[in-house]
């Protein structure tokens, strides 16, 4: 299964940092960004982009999730075009076919 | 084990607060009372009792430089309800610094976060890179 995250929105992550209590400029201020060296594009916050591998789940996976083991490998910044591929207990979020977070997950049997 | 303490805090998962992170996950709507699983994520560091930039700085991490997330394990010992409080306890695993390609040195912070009513629901174990200052 293949789904597409469009267009990631600075306004959204906005929403994410007050959520998570986050006050990491990365996220809120293209300035900030740029100076720690990702041009000038927002960064989302991880957390954002794991939902989207969790929203590929589903719905009944909800209730038996047991783990989520995620690993970070690039940032997602304001703008992006992302696609979710899932496949079996792996899911991977990516950006023009380079894998930014991938996640496996464990449920109950 | 790091001696610091992190007070406990609270988090309260609403079904509007569900409603809300599903619509910016781009998740399906809620079927029952289970809260979307990032809440384990989200409640960790939105209801700990510091918030990360405190935590941070009290450590003498280099958060205004722009900490990126290296990991997350979530285990779900049960699932999180919507319309409920949950105590938010969180511990310091590890800080370490390390060489880093990226940024010369880099602290490594590594944090567990669980979320809890009269039992454990989720815990989040969270690895979390901050640059280390140049001197």
């Amino acid at each position: 299964m293949k789904r597409p995250f469009d267009n990631i929105s600075g306004p959204e992550m906005a929403q994410w940092c007050e959520l998570l209590a986050d006050d990491n400029a990365i996220h809120l201020s293209r300035e900030a960004a740029s100076a720690a060296g990702y041009g000038p594009h927002r960064v989302n916050p991880g957390p954002a982009n794991l939902s989207y591998l969790l929203s590929c789940l589903p719905p009944e996976a909800e209730e038996t999730l047991t783990d989520v083991d995620a690993h970070y490998a690039g940032v997602v910044l304001e703008g992006d075009d992302l696609s979710a591929t899932l496949e079996g207990e792996r899911a991977v979020l990516a950006r023009d076919g380079s894998a930014l977070v991938t996640a496996t997950f464990g449920t109950k049997r | 084990m790091n001696a610091f303490r992190i007070p406990q805090g609270r988090y309260e998962i609403t079904a509007r607060l569900d409603d809300r992170v599903r619509a910016l996950s781009r998740a399906k709507p809620r079927v029952n009372q289970t809260a979307f699983p990032i809440f384990a994520f989200v409640g960790a560091l939105g209801g700990m009792g510091l918030k990360i930039k405190d935590l941070s700085e009290a450590l003498g991490l280099a958060f205004d430089l722009g900490p990126v997330l290296a990991r997350s394990r979530l285990s779900f010992a049960a699932p999180l309800l919507v319309d409920r409080v949950y105590a938010v306890d969180a511990d310091i695993d590890m800080l370490v610094n390390k060489p880093s390609r990226t940024y010369g040195t880099a602290d490594h912070l590594h944090l567990a976060i669980r979320l809890s009513t009269e039992k454990l629901h989720s815990t989040a174990r969270l690895h979390i890179i901050f640059p280390g200052r140049q001197e």
